[in-house]
């Protein structure tokens, strides 16, 4: 029976849908994400050296294919640290950054979405003042200023690193709670005497989660490149801690004798930034094509 | 619950709002509604008709308590309506529920209906699980769906099921009173009369008063025990609905009346001259005088006040109480 | 329209106003600047010494206003290191750093825009694809692997290009083109998806529905269209013409003001890097404003009066 053609603020693509089977590179990212899951969870285990062991006797020795010995198959660097531990742990150290800053990101980020978008007024352009600050500087030097004004530490860098793109996520959450709010679902649960807890947490946010799923994914590799370019410059993750970056930083001095010391850690930044970045844009085009 | 009795009480209600025309423009006061007062007894409908803009969505609102007005108070029960969004006025919103014209905004897209039917049952903390699902499964049928219908979503149901779903959380929590924003504009004609029918039902099961805001005259008429014709914020004439709609006494009403099409009645169709209502810009005295087809001078200085006539009826109009000898419009007045 | 500028010139300095707010407090609550300069074991009459020059003993509100106050007037302190006056300091790099960044600005556009409305003009041809594997390697490839990368290929392998320095004009090709090709990649992919988005739209079916040639919706239709958001993209990199090549010059060794803002950074010269931050927060706000402004003059819509809903 057709119906009046109504006005309708959300989508109305249904919640649970079967996606057509993911493209061949999509899936290679998949396959990527997960090896690099797995040896972040199993550096302890799958590591054959502890990252700061020295073996001065195989210092600057080739990677296996390059004429080297299985005893350090990725070859080591100018101190005899084995390259291939020392790459796992950077693996880890690096993606347990882009995770802890990603979730700092969203949650911070849609709190204060949701509070300009229920309190309105001050609350809202105050929130927007801030954006319209984020927006007047290149994160990178916002990052290097905090940095040298407060040291380095780990914890600063993961929460500076979540910040990066915290108006993305608060920009997604007010606008849609906006909609909601006006005429839509928030209003008519208002309406019934619900509590503005009850209206976010248990229905505006899991409407815009996907929405929210989908920005973090594409913010996720951002910031595995914003932390390799700060450890690279020696301004991110300091030793004994090693990254993907910090890894390619020392290993720059040898570009010429080992290219070695840089190429591995290189590639895998390379690889695993690509390999999220088309997740997401799969995810997204899967999910919302009119956010770009 | 016996029909009869006041329920709410609403006097003087003024609901403005400020726009402003343009960068350089000054912030023009747009009364929404500009005095309006009425009452709502149990178990009784009052239809509120009007065309858009005439603040009939707004007074809804107000009765509600969705919106503080700017000047006049509601009482609910005899107790004067609590702040929007206070404990108080969360509590009470067990005893009066709104529903919409859009179904499907209103519904959670994620959630299936019968969830979205407990959940009033859940805030107010009303009964234990077995009981919510009980009364779910009543209230469902009650609406007239099936309770395997329950778990579906918003979107995988008719318009009018939707509207049936919404309705019954409306009435999860039994509420004294239901304002009814538009029930049907958005549904196909033959709903309308199903989900007409299930309204005047529901009211004669639970008992509830009604407040039915339409454009539409005939639902208006087919649901309601009084009738109040809303123009520009004001309520212009208010009365019995076969009265009004046979004998309307204000110009306004006339001309809506006349308005509806009727099969082999033969009588002039009133077409109104002049501008269709601008809140914004409010004419002086009565707010329908350039328009109206027997408007004098007394009516561009004076605005009516809404009296009772001899038979009842209420009227905001200087000709029909007969103050004043009918004119010719006042546009065509000023030309002779 | 009056109102608009001005609504936007205020907004601008508002957004300065934050940036030297935001960094006096850091500055303030990063501890003790005073002990921070003076390091862990300076005698105490030294470090008490150092606070009265500095005005550091006064309230705090006061420290504020004259804070803001030498900033207006140009002066941002004294770089720890050698005594000098950091505005100088950082003035004195900036030609070094646009020699690199214009060029690389040029390239962006020049090999971005074109490269981008020519894949969505063709979509899913082979150019289509080839462009979008390559955006999509300037997106994921960092510029410093990018940069050593060439490093290593035309330096140290071929020989032909120096590795480092500022010594002639052909040590500038491999910082230039590292920061052009990313940049131009990332140009790429945004034009396209603008352009895509565009073509879309109704009005362009309608446009050659209407018999008009291609070439003719195109030009007239789809490219005034797509430039409207492509502009806050150029407007953002020329916002960065500054800052954008802090990681470049450190690969490079490139003496500009990003690598001045890491060795500030690292030795904690806080003078040094407020006065870059400054600096970077007035040029991207300058941009964004001529960006707001332009936005205004293309988008017609911006220009009618916005409605406060009753």
């Amino acid at each position: 029976m057709p119906e009046a053609p109504l006005v309708v603020a959300a989508t109305t693509a249904p919640p649970k849908r079967r996606r057509a089977a993911p493209p061949a590179l999509v899936i290679f990212g998949m396959v990527w994400l997960v090896l690099m899951l797995a040896i972040a969870i199993l550096a302890d285990v799958i590591a054959p050296y502890a990252y700061t062991a020295l073996d001065l006797r195989n210092r600057l020795s080739p990677p296996i294919f390059l004429g080297g010995s299985w005893i350090h198959p990725l070859g080591t660097d100018e101190l005899g640290r084995d390259v291939l531990s020392r790459l796992i742990y950077s693996i880890r150290t690096s993606l347990l950054i882009a995770f802890g800053a990603t979730i700092i990101g969203a949650a911070v980020g849609t709190s204060l979405g949701f509070l300009a978008a229920h309190f309105r007024g001050f609350v809202e352009q105050a929130v927007l003042a801030l954006v319209d600050f984020s927006a007047s500087l290149p994160f990178l030097i916002l990052a290097l200023a905090v940095l040298a004004f407060f040291g380095n530490s780990l914890v600063l860098l993961v929460c500076l690193l979540g910040l990066h793109a915290w108006e993305r996520y608060a920009r997604i959450a007010r606008g849609l709670a906006l909609s909601a709010g006006a005429q839509g679902y928030a209003a008519a649960v208002r309406g019934l005497g619900a509590s503005p807890w009850r209206i976010y947490g248990r229905h505006v946010l899991p409407n815009i989660a996907s929405t929210l799923i989908v920005s973090m994914t594409l913010a996720f590799p951002e910031v595995i490149l914003l932390e390799s370019g700060l450890s690279f410059l020696g301004l991110g993750v300091q030793p004994p801690e090693t990254s993907l970056g910090s890894m390619v930083g020392y290993g720059r001095e040898y570009l010429t004798r080992a290219p070695w010391i840089l190429l591995a850690p290189a590639s895998t930044i390379v690889l695993t930034t690509l390999s999220v970045s088309l997740i997401g844009d799969w995810l997204r085009d899967g999910l919302d094509p009119t956010l770009r | 619950m016996k029909p009869g009795g006041v329920l709410l009480e609403a006097e003087g209600l003024v609901r403005r709002y400020e726009m402003r025309r343009g960068f350089f423009g000054r912030a023009v006061e747009v009364r929404a509604v500009d005095g309006v007062s009425l009452r709502l007894e149990r178990g009784r409908t009052l239809g509120l008709v009007g065309e858009s803009g005439c603040g009939k969505s707004t007074t809804g609102r107000l009765v509600l308590g969705m919106e503080s007005p700017d000047a006049g108070r509601v009482s609910f029960e005899g107790a004067l309506m609590p702040e929007p969004g206070s404990t108080a006025w969360r509590g009470l919103r067990a005893r009066m529920q709104m529903v919409f014209q859009d179904p499907l905004g209103a519904l959670d897209r994620r959630l299936p209906i019968a969830t979205q039917i407990a959940e009033p049952l859940e805030i107010h903390g009303i009964g234990g699980t077995l009981e919510r699902a009980g009364r779910v499964e009543a209230l469902l049928r009650a609406v007239g769906l099936r309770p395997d219908q329950g778990l579906r979503y918003p979107h995988e149901l008719s318009g009018g099921q939707r509207q049936r779903a919404v309705l019954a959380r409306a009435l999860a929590t039994d509420p004294a009173l239901l304002v009814c924003d538009e029930p049907i504009s958005a549904l196909d004609v033959s709903i309308q009369a199903q989900v007409m029918n299930l309204l005047l039902d529901l009211q004669e099961q639970f008992g509830t008063a009604m407040l039915f805001v339409s454009h539409d005259l005939r639902a208006v008429r087919q649901v309601s025990h009084r009738v109040a014709v809303m123009y520009l914020g004001r309520i212009v004439e208010e009365g019995e609905p076969d009265a009004v709609l046979h004998e309307p006494a204000h110009p306004y009403s006339r001309a809506l009346v006349s308005a509806i099409p009727h099969p082999g009645r033969s009588g002039q169709r009133i077409v109104l001259q002049g501008d269709p209502p601008n809140p914004a810009d409010r004419p002086s005295g009565c707010a329908f005088h350039p328009r109206c087809p027997v408007a004098t001078s007394l009516c561009a200085r004076e605005a009516p006040v809404l009296k009772q006539r001899t038979d009842g009826r209420l009227i905001a109009c200087h000709v029909a109480h007969g103050e004043v000898t009918p004119g010719h419009g006042f546009t065509r007045q000023e030309a002779a | 329209m009056l109102r608009f500028i001005a609504s936007r010139f205020a907004r601008a300095a508002l957004t300065i106003a934050m940036v030297v707010t935001f960094a006096f407090i850091v500055l303030r609550l990063s501890g003790d600047p005073a002990q921070i300069i003076m390091g862990a074991d300076a005698p105490p009459e030294a470090v008490d010494a150092f606070r009265t020059a500095w005005g550091l003993d006064e309230p705090l509100w006061v420290q504020y206003f004259s804070y803001f106050w030498a900033i207006l007037q140009g002066d941002l302190g004294r770089s720890m290191r050698d005594g000098r006056d950091a505005i100088v300091l950082v003035t004195e790099r900036i030609p070094a750093t646009l020699a690199l960044t214009l060029p690389a600005l040029a390239i962006k556009i020049c090999l971005g825009i074109p490269a981008g409305i020519y894949a969505a003009l063709h979509r899913n041809s082979l150019a289509d694809r080839i462009v979008m594997i390559i955006a999509v390697a300037g997106f994921t490839v960092p510029s410093f692997v990018l940069g050593l990368l060439l490093v290593l290929v035309f330096a140290v392998q071929l020989g032909w290009l120096p590795s480092g320095g500022q010594e002639s004009w052909r040590h500038g090709i491999l910082p230039v083109i590292t920061l052009g090709l990313g940049g131009a990649a990332v140009l790429a992919r945004f034009t396209r998806s603008a352009m895509l988005e565009v073509l879309g739209q109704p009005y362009i079916r309608t446009a050659s529905a209407k018999g008009a040639p291609w070439r003719a919706v195109v030009t007239g239709h789809a490219l005034p269209n797509a430039a409207i958001p492509t502009v806050t993209i150029i407007g953002f990199m020329v916002g960065t013409l500054i800052a954008g090549a802090v990681v470049v010059e450190s690969v490079f060794s490139w003496p500009g003001v990003g690598r001045l803002l890491v060795v500030a950074v690292a030795n904690r010269d806080l003078a040094v890097v407020q006065c870059i931050l400054l600096l970077v927060a007035i040029t991207m706000v300058c941009a964004n404003l001529i960006v707001d402004l332009l936005y205004g003059l293309l988008d017609p819509r911006l220009r009618a009066a916005p409605r406060k809903a009753a």
